[in-house]
Order: C-alpha cells, then sequence, then structure tokens
C-alpha cells in the first residue's frame, strides 16, 4: 500500500489558496467588460474546487477499502483501527468534497448574475470562504485518518496466500527467540511478558523456497470478547492465515504460566487450527528436559502435503482434465499417405551433403575480371530473340514517349487509321476552301477598310487638341476656305471653280469688315486678340527699349530656365521628387565619394 | 527515362526539370515550372485556367476524340523487348504524328471559318453605315447631272436633226 503523505488540514487549507492565487490570473480591472470579469473569478473559484476535490479523492482512493482487500488484512484494520471508525472518517471525507462541489457549484451560477467587478469579487470571496470553513469542520477526521495511514504504513508486510509458519502461544515461551533464531528477523527478546505486541514477519529458505514466518503476540486464556486489541491481531493471523501453526509451549514454566494452563488454552483455541497442520512446540528443553520431537523440518514438510493435497483434490484439476482429448483419426482405407516433402527440399538437402559449388556467381566473376568488370544486367533477360539482349533501346523520340506507343497491334491499328485518312482525304476534308470572293464583296471590304482607317485619325486628331481653355461651340471658330475645300475634295466632290459659291462670297464679306478696325502694328489680328484692349503693350515688350536689350532679356529668360530644364521639371514650381530613396545613394558602404552624388 | 505530362498545363515535364508534389492521399502532381506550381497552390483549376491544355480541351477548341489520339497511351502492362516491334513502332510514331497534326490544324481551321462569316458581314455594315466618311453622299452626282444634261442635249439635237 502506498498512501501519499498528505499534511494537517490547515496547511491544506493554506497550500490549496496559494496555489489558487499563483496559478490563475491575478491581474483584473473594474473597466474591463463584465464577461471577462465573471470568467476571471469563476475561473478562481472552479480551480479552488478542483484543487479541493481532487486532493480529497485521492485521500478517498489511497486508503484501502475494507470489503476489497484480503479478510486477514480487513480484520487485522479492524482490530486495530475499529471498522466503523474508520468508514465514518472515509464518509466524512466524501461528504465534504460532495458539499466543497456544489458551493462551487452554486457560486459560479451566481456569478452570472454579477453585474460589477465589486459583487463578483464578493461571490469568490463566499466561495471560497464557504469551502475552506467546510474543511475546517474535518480536523478530526483528517487527524485520524492521518494516524492511520502512519501506522498503515508500518504495517509487517505478510502475504496471506504464500507458505507460512505461525507461532502462537502464551506470552513469554520462547516465540520471538525462535523466529530470531531461523530468521534474519530482529525482535525484541525481554524478560516481561507482551513484549511482542503486534505481528512480525521473518523469511527463511528451506527446499529452495522461501517460508514467512510469523510471530504473534502472545496470548491469554480468557474468552474472545474480553481480548484487548493486542491479543485480537494473533487471533486475527490465527483465524486467516492458511499456516502450518506451531504451538509453542514453555516446559521450563519460566513464562509464569504452568503446563495446565497451557494446555488448557490450547484446547480453547483448537478451533482456531481447523485444517491446518500443528506442531506442538516444546520450548525451553534446556532448561528442562522432555523429549517430545519438534523440528521445523517436519512443519514445512507436513505443510507441503497438505497444499499439493488440496489442490489435487480441488475441483479446478478437474475441469482442466475435462478438457483436454487427443484426437486420433481413423484409417477409412488401406492406402498408404505418407507426409509430402516437394522435391525441391529433397535437392536442396541432397546439395547440402554433397556441398558443391552449384554455378558462377557475379561475384566471382567480378574478382576474375578485376578492374575489367562491368555489372550488365541487360545479359539475364528473357527475350524471344537471344541475340537482341545487348540493343540499345531508344526511349524518346521527338517530344513523346516510345513506350507509350509499343502496342502489338500497332501495325494493324496504323493501317486502320491509313484507310481513314484515306477516305477523309477523297472526300476533301483536307482541301483549302478559299472561295473566291466576287469583286463586289473585294470592293466592300477595300471601302470597309479605308473607312476604319479614317476613323482612326478622327480619333486621333480629336486626341491631339489641345484645349486648355473654355471649350468653345464649332461654330465660334472660323472655317478657313482652304481647308473646306481640301476636306470636300477628299470626300470625292468637285471643288474647283468655287469663287462664286457661297461660302466663298460670305467669306470675303467678313474680310472687308474686318480690315476697317484700326490694329496695332505689333499685334496681328486674331480673333483670340480681338478682346484685348488695344492700348497695352505684349508683356515680352513691355520696360524694353530697343531689340538689343529684348535679346539680352530673351536670353536672361532661357538661362534661367536651363536648369530647370536640364532636370526635366514642368517650371520653377515643379518640386516633385522622382525618386524620394535612390539606391544608388542609400546602399552601400562610403567607400567613393559622398552620398550625395556616387 | 519518361517524358512527363505537367499536371497543370499538360506541357512535358522533361527528366531534371519540373517540381512533383506528392499529397497525403498518395496522389502525385508534376510541374513543369513554377508556374504552374503556383497556380496549382493557389487552387485554381486548370480547366478554368484559358492557357492550359485542359481547358482547350474541356471548352472544345481542340481536337478531343480522334483515332490518331489513341495510339498515345500509357499502358501499364510492359512489353518484352523485340527489335522487329520496337522498330515498327519507330516508323508508325512518325507516321501517326504528321496524321494527327493535320487533323488537328483542320479542326482549328474549321473553327475558325465561322470567323470569316462574321467579318464578312462586319464589313458590309461599316460600309453601309459609314460610307459617308470617305465619300460624299452626292459625290458624283454633279457630274452624271451634267453627263445626263449633255446626253439630254445631244439627244434633244438628235431628235431636230431628225425633224429636220
Amino acid at each position: 500500500h502506498v498512501i501519499h503523505n498528505f499534511h494537517e488540514k490547515t496547511d491544506f487549507i493554506d497550500i490549496t489558496l496559494s496555489k489558487t492565487q499563483r496559478k490563475t490570473p491575478t491581474v483584473i480591472h473594474k473597466h474591463y467588460q463584465i464577461h471577462r470579469i465573471r470568467h476571471f473569478y469563476m475561473r478562481k473559484v472552479k480551480f479552488t474546487q478542483q484543487n479541493y476535490h481532487d486532493r480529497l479523492t485521492q485521500i478517498l482512493t489511497d486508503f484501502p477499502k475494507l470489503d476489497d482487500i484480503h479478510p486477514f488484512y480487513a480484520d487485522l484494520m479492524n482490530v486495530l483501527y475499529d471498522k466503523d471508525h474508520y468508514k465514518l472518517a472515509l464518509g466524512q471525507i466524501n461528504i465534504a468534497k460532495n458539499l466543497i462541489d456544489n458551493v462551487a457549484k452554486d457560486y459560479v451560477r451566481l456569478m452570472k448574475y454579477g453585474d460589477s467587478l465589486y459583487r463578483c469579487k464578493q461571490l469568490k470571496r463566499a466561495a471560497l470562504g464557504r469551502m475552506c470553513t467546510i474543511l475546517k469542520r474535518q480536523k478530526s477526521s483528517l487527524e485520524y485518518l492521518e494516524q492511520v495511514r502512519q501506522h498503515l504504513s508500518r504495517l509487517p508486510s505478510i502475504d496471506p496466500n504464500t507458505r507460512t509458519l505461525l507461532l502462537c502461544g502464551y506470552p513469554n515461551v520462547g516465540k520471538s527467540s525462535f523466529i530470531n533464531k531461523v530468521t534474519r528477523a530482529d525482535v525484541d527478546v525481554q524478560p516481561y511478558a507482551f513484549t511482542t505486541k503486534s505481528l512480525f514477519v521473518g523469511h527463511m529458505d528451506y527446499r529452495y523456497l522461501r517460508w514467512q514466518v510469523v510471530d504473534t503476540p502472545g496470548i491469554l486464556d480468557h474468552p474472545l470478547e474480553d481480548r484487548n486489541t493486542i491479543e485480537m491481531q494473533a487471533i486475527t493471523a490465527l483465524a486467516h492465515l492458511r499456516a502450518a501453526v506451531l504451538y509453542v509451549m514453555d516446559l521450563s514454566e519460566q513464562c509464569g504460566h504452568t503446563l495446565q494452563e497451557q494446555l488448557e488454552l490450547f484446547n480453547n483455541i483448537r478451533p482456531l487450527f481447523a485444517n491446518k497442520p500443528l506442531i506442538i512446540v516444546s520450548n525451553k528443553c534446556d532448561v528442562k528436559k522432555i523429549t517430545e520431537l519438534s523440528e521445523e523440518n517436519q512443519a514445512c514438510d507436513r505443510l507441503l502435503a497438505h497444499r499439493v493435497d488440496t489442490k489435487v483434490k480441488g475441483k479446478k484439476v478437474h475441469d482442466v482434465l475435462n478438457r483436454l482429448h487427443l484426437a486420433m483419426p481413423t484409417k477409412r482405407d488401406q492406402k498408404e499417405r505418407p507426409p509430402f516433402i516437394p522435391e525441391g527440399a529433397l535437392m536442396r538437402r541432397r546439395a547440402m551433403e554433397v556441398d558443391a559449388p552449384k554455378r558462377k556467381l557475379e561475384k566471382d566473376l567480378e574478382m576474375e575480371l578485376g578492374d575489367d568488370y562491368i555489372l550488365d544486367l541487360q545479359k539475364y533477360w528473357d527475350l524471344m530473340n537471344a541475340d537482341e539482349k545487348n540493343d540499345k533501346i531508344p526511349e524518346v523520340w521527338e517530344g513523346h514517349n516510345i513506350a507509350d506507343y509499343i502496342d502489338p497491334d500497332i501495325m494493324k491499328k496504323l493501317e486502320d487509321l491509313e484507310k481513314e485518312e484515306e477516305l477523309k482525304e477523297r472526300a476533301g476534308e483536307y482541301d483549302s476552301d478559299d472561295e473566291s470572293e466576287d469583286e463586289e464583296m473585294q470592293e466592300i471590304r477595300v471601302l470597309a477598310k479605308q473607312i476604319r482607317e479614317k476613323k482612326q485619325l478622327m480619333v486621333m486628331e480629336s486626341k491631339e487638341k489641345d484645349i486648355h481653355g473654355p471649350r468653345m461651340p464649332r461654330t465660334a471658330t472660323k472655317v478657313e476656305r482652304k481647308q473646306l475645300e481640301k476636306e470636300m475634295g477628299e470626300l470625292g466632290l468637285d471643288m474647283n471653280d468655287k469663287d462664286d459659291s457661297h461660302y466663298a462670297q460670305q467669306g470675303r464679306r467678313s474680310r472687308s469688315i474686318a480690315k476697317k478696325r484700326k490694329r496695332e502694328a505689333s499685334a496681328p489680328p486674331t480673333s483670340k486678340t480681338r478682346s484685348q484692349s488695344a492700348s497695352r503693350p505684349p508683356r515680352d515688350q513691355s520696360g524694353l527699349r530697343d531689340p538689343k536689350m529684348a535679346r539680352k532679356a530673351k536670353k536672361m529668360m532661357k538661362n534661367s530656365q536651363k536648369g530647370m530644364n536640364r532636370q526635366g521639371k514642368k517650371g520653377e514650381s515643379d518640386r516633385h521628387v522622382f525618386d524620394l530613396k535612390p539606391k544608388h545613394l542609400l546602399a552601400g558602404k562610403r567607400k567613393s565619394g559622398n552620398t550625395d552624388r556616387r | 527515362m519518361r517524358i512527363e505530362k505537367c499536371y497543370f498545363c499538360s506541357g512535358p515535364v522533361y527528366p531534371g526539370h519540373g517540381v512533383m508534389f506528392v499529397r497525403n492521399d498518395c496522389k502525385s502532381f508534376r510541374f513543369c515550372r513554377s508556374k504552374c506550381h503556383k497556380n496549382f497552390k493557389k487552387k485554381r483549376n486548370p480547366r478554368k485556367t484559358r492557357w492550359t491544355k485542359a481547358f482547350r480541351k474541356a471548352s472544345g477548341k481542340e481536337l478531343t476524340v480522334d483515332n490518331s489520339l489513341e495510339f498515345e497511351k500509357r499502358r501499364n502492362i510492359p512489353v518484352k523487348y523485340n527489335r522487329e516491334l520496337w522498330d515498327k513502332t519507330v516508323e508508325a510514331m512518325k507516321r501517326v504524328e504528321e496524321i494527327k497534326r493535320k487533323r488537328q490544324a483542320k479542326f482549328i481551321m474549321n473553327r475558325l471559318k465561322k470567323g470569316k462569316v462574321l467579318e464578312k458581314e462586319e464589313a458590309i455594315q461599316e460600309v453601309k453605315k459609314n460610307i459617308h466618311l470617305i465619300k460624299a453622299p452626292h459625290a458624283g452626282k454633279a457630274k452624271q447631272m451634267e453627263d445626263k444634261m449633255v446626253q439630254k442635249l445631244q439627244e434633244d439635237i438628235d431628235m431636230g436633226d431628225e425633224d429636220i
């Protein structure tokens, strides 16, 4: 039995609470979302509950159930610890565990309705507090169980099923001395009675087998009900262990009881010896010599025989025998049917006996040829014509795998294909059908092409128009006569001798009217400048005395533009930087030049 | 050595080229180049990606069912080497390839023929609608009228002559 150490109840509570604090998150603020706050506190409650639950379950499972263990141990524990008290203590622990679970469940349910950090926190405090109180109430049970545990761990490990010798008798007759002599046990031997207060085990070897020797405390002669715990242990051992009983008697009456009393005791506890080989040991015969033999040998032999007998006579053996049955087939005719051995096996056996080399191996060949050896697996191929073995097999032709075309029926298929092809050609499928189109269609095509070209030209022209100002209607711009005649001529109309036409006359009229207006010598008359005041000189001539100065001004203007033009700027306000992080300036080491220009 | 087919574009994967991907269900996919591989990883369907052979076959742009295409087929039963058979096969391959090419070309040409008809229609429509861009509607009419007048006068004179 291995029971884990558990601490007193104060430690228990402290440990669990500190664990809760360490293992669950600790940071929470009241501005967190409410579901997060709730989850946080719920987690703490559940964690504590889980811990308590686990520990208590551990306790419950570790302690042995009196119904599950060997009756010897059950009785022994009853004798030592009182069955009722034991069961009660464990029951209380179980109840505590369930209560803790319920508390946790309830408070988790309540936590769902907590609407602020403070409320949830109080709920958690309440839950943990209640759980701890429940546990505090179990103080006495836990103490008791702790003591039981400590005592239980010190019980001797007696195997109730193996070969055992049991020493019993009055106190102080010499049982412990006997066990000290016979085994390696080291039991206290003292002149006062009840030196041995509990069972002790020793081990010895006899006939290559291990034997347990159990030493009991002395038994006094009174009825069962009056017996104390110490004696009860001896009785329990007697009652449950299937062992050879050695009843030790003190011939010299040094134990303080007469032979008569010892015999009486023997008769009283005789019912306990039922079904067990019994040896009466007369001890201390050096003091007083009455030779009544009892040697250990006899006891052991007797026990062994007894055990074997019981086993054979047991019903189990019969069960096994019943199931065994040897089946022999009956002969149906006189034909001989010897076992079948394949020929290969026989040959192999013969070959093994003869011990001759089978054939020349590649390895031998390799050894012979040495450096000239070439591994040529193609020579083992099994082909229809043996002389083709060394052919170089083509695999690929013009992007196709030859292996995909290999087919024993390929020639037949090819023939069929060729026939099909012929039929198709005859039917005229492969004739190129460029029907010669009639002239009309050709003309139409030409015209269509011209139309398309013209359309493209028109589109391009409209794209090239540079409209920066307000869009004037078409009638605002004057149409020149030459332009008009050219266009219409292209469209196929006859535009010669059109001086008398209406449009030409109109053109002349407007020109003659326009001439009457005064014009400045500098500006030629155009429709755009008509709106300007006549007195203002144009900008590039204002403030300049003579052409020489004008030229100089122009030169200065051009000079100032050079820099901008070289940098490809649109004007003086163009500050656009095309490449903010040019690689040649920013990458690499500063080996040559500076970063302005590298 | 085998020239495999790319799973995505159905192009040839020569030995030493491309990538093979083996999936957990033991199906292996070969790719001729990273373009196909990347498209595959993007879970694109080759039957819907326009530049692949799979698309062209699935949308009827290329010859699909034909006897000449049945020759190149991966057979899982190997045939023992036989020099005659191999020679004949190589010859047959060349002829089959010719025929296959012819038929594929014919198929595509037939498909494109419809375009010619449409072109014709288009040209006629174009001319009908936009002839005014090249030729004014009454372009030669003045001359025609003149000629007509001249002719008429001529006729009248003739008539007059006749009368006289």
